[in-house]
């Protein structure tokens, strides 16, 4: 059955593929990329997923991890004015594939070297987020998800403006955006919650760029808030129900509901380095990211890192990557002394203020085999540490090394 | 035998210093007044690097297109493709228009003032102005 399916789809997007080519006209262009990927890895006791993915793999093959299919149209109407839309088919916060609208935007070009783009942006939080989902784009299978993992918002209803300026050979970009996101996320507890949220987010991203090198600093804020965050809340409100019983007390335990909370909006930085390498043949990628709270939350600040290296054989492309990422506390939220009048709720807190963290090491290939498609396999060596990493469904027990085997077919129209 | 062997190694590298395809020229338009350019440069425009000049292509599989992005970036066809893929998916550029052979490449860099081409020298005509020969 599954094979069907696979062989099915694979021909529905190689048709696709031969027919793009007609739907070109002269103002409308039509294209889409897509990855048919299946993974498994060696365990049933957890699932390795993709960030706010509802459901990951275990030790089934499946296709759901890495599959996904975009199209896009973007309407050229003259010289300075266009429009671009996208949807996104793949599995993220529900057990099924669903499609989002992951562009829609008009673009101006002021002049050769501005542009502004009003409507839903990809946010580009770190260096590959907006276009971590171009399987195509990028060299390894997936962006790690020690990196990417730190944030959970994809896209922005707003604005950005891109300024593009050459200094000889020297390159320099510099996008700056600003609006609203609104979406859903997914938290792996109590059988697996979606909770909606929004967030006023701005940020702003320079690239410079000098022959085969490009580097990227990037600093956001969101003010992330939400109200159905279901098993936050249920802690809060035992919080706040128990806060008379603590007497004088009471008045720091509310405080600690409220800091804890994200009902009234938080605001979360984010600030990121990162190099890219194309010399060559040695391929190279690394970045290095900062979560860090602004205000008291529950989110803990953390730090993460991967470096990834790969070396082109004509038209086969190896690569390693490592990638870690590790919590360095919640000095934002004070938890006050007297909780420990309540063991099972300080455990509670300080339990949730604990980052988890993570480590992988991965290798694969990618084979540019034929136009337009590449056929990538990688395996993961997932080492998950505190509250077992980025892993989701885990028991309440310290995993050992997880390996998750992937294979995928990345294809551009 | 050794002969033979020679003759080989000779007619080897008579091939390498004479490739058999002609030579590639990037082309601008008359009114542009640029008079010379780098590869480098020339492949900045041909990688959405700059936008200050527009692009237009060769077909995709064609000969001289694959050996253009090899002499200006050192890319081959399906880098070039990943690179545009960024570019058109995060909705930053659109790739350059593709024509048909070099005299079509010709004819739209004769057209429009900002564009740019490459194209077979002994396609060239007093239409475009050569800023560039490559090796």
């Amino acid at each position: 059955m599954k094979k069907q399916l696979l062989v099915a789809s694979f021909l529905a997007a190689l048709a696709v593929q031969a027919q793009a080519g007609t739907l070109d006209d002269g103002n409308l262009s039509i294209s889409g990329f897509g990855t048919l990927g299946i993974a498994k890895s060696d365990t049933d006791q957890a699932q390795f997923a993709r960030y706010n993915q509802a459901e990951g793999v275990q030790d089934k093959a499946r296709i759901g991890l890495d599959s996904n299919l975009g199209l896009q149209a973007t309407y050229t109407f003259n010289d300075w004015l266009s429009a671009t839309t996208q949807v996104l088919t793949r599995k993220n916060t529900s057990p099924s594939f669903t499609t989002d609208l992951t562009w829609a935007f008009v673009k101006a070009k002021i002049n050769d070297e501005t542009s502004v783009r009003v409507g839903r942006v990809l946010l580009p939080l770190f260096i590959i987020s907006d276009y971590q989902n171009v399987g195509y784009a990028n060299t390894m299978m997936r962006p790690p998800i020690e990196m990417y993992g730190q944030a959970p918002i994809e896209n922005i209803d707003g604005a950005d403006v891109n300024y593009q300026h050459s200094f000889g050979d020297f390159n320099f970009t510099t996008q700056a955006f600003v609006g609203v996101s609104r979406g859903k996320l997914f938290i792996p507890t109590a059988g697996g919650v979606v909770a909606t949220y929004r967030a006023p987010a701005a940020g702003i991203a320079f690239t410079g760029e000098y022959g085969p090198f490009t580097m990227r600093l990037g600093h956001a804020q969101a003010k992330l808030e939400s109200n159905d965050l279901g098993p936050l809340n249920q802690l809060t409100g035992t919080i706040r129900a128990a806060a008379p019983l603590f007497g004088p007390y009471a008045p720091q335990l509310n405080q600690l509901a409220d800091d804890l909370g994200v009902n009234k909006g938080k605001k979360i930085g984010f600030t990121s380095v990162g190099l890219t390498m194309d010399w060559k043949n040695i391929v190279l990628q690394t970045e290095y990211a900062q979560r860090r709270a602004k205000d008291p939350v529950y989110i803990p600040d953390t730090n993460a890192w991967y470096t990834m290296a790969g070396y082109r054989i004509g038209k086969v492309l190896p690569y390693y990557a490592h990638a870690d990422y590790k919590g360095t506390g919640s000095p934002s939220v004070n938890v006050p002394a007297a909780l420990a009048g309540s063991p099972v709720l300080n455990a509670t807190v300080k339990g949730l203020l604990v980052s988890g963290d993570q480590k992988s090491d991965l290798v694969g290939v990618r084979w540019d085999f034929a136009k337009s498609l590449a056929l990538k396999v990688q395996v993961d060596r997932v080492k998950p540490g505190t509250k077992n990493g980025s892993l989701i469904f885990t028991p309440n027990t310290q995993l050992g090394n997880v390996t998750v085997v992937a294979a995928g077919l990345d294809f551009v129209f | 035998m050794k002969k033979l062997m020679i003759s080989l190694a000779l007619a080897t590298l008579a091939a390498a210093a004479l490739p058999a395809s002609a030579e590639t020229v990037v082309i601008v338009n008359k009114a542009n007044p640029a008079t010379r350019m780098f590869s480098e440069q020339a492949a900045q425009f041909f990688l959405g690097k700059s936008n200050m000049f527009t692009p237009v292509d060769q077909p995709e599989s064609s000969p001289i297109r694959a050996e253009f992005y090899h002499k200006v970036a050192d890319k081959d066809p399906a880098q070039v493709k990943a690179i545009w893929s960024k570019l058109v998916f995060t909705g930053k550029a659109t790739p350059p228009k593709e024509f048909a052979n070099s005299a079509e490449v010709k004819k739209a860099v004769a057209a429009d003032p900002k564009a740019i081409g490459y194209i077979d020298k002994s396609a060239v005509d007093d239409t475009v102005k050569v800023i560039l020969t490559l090796p």
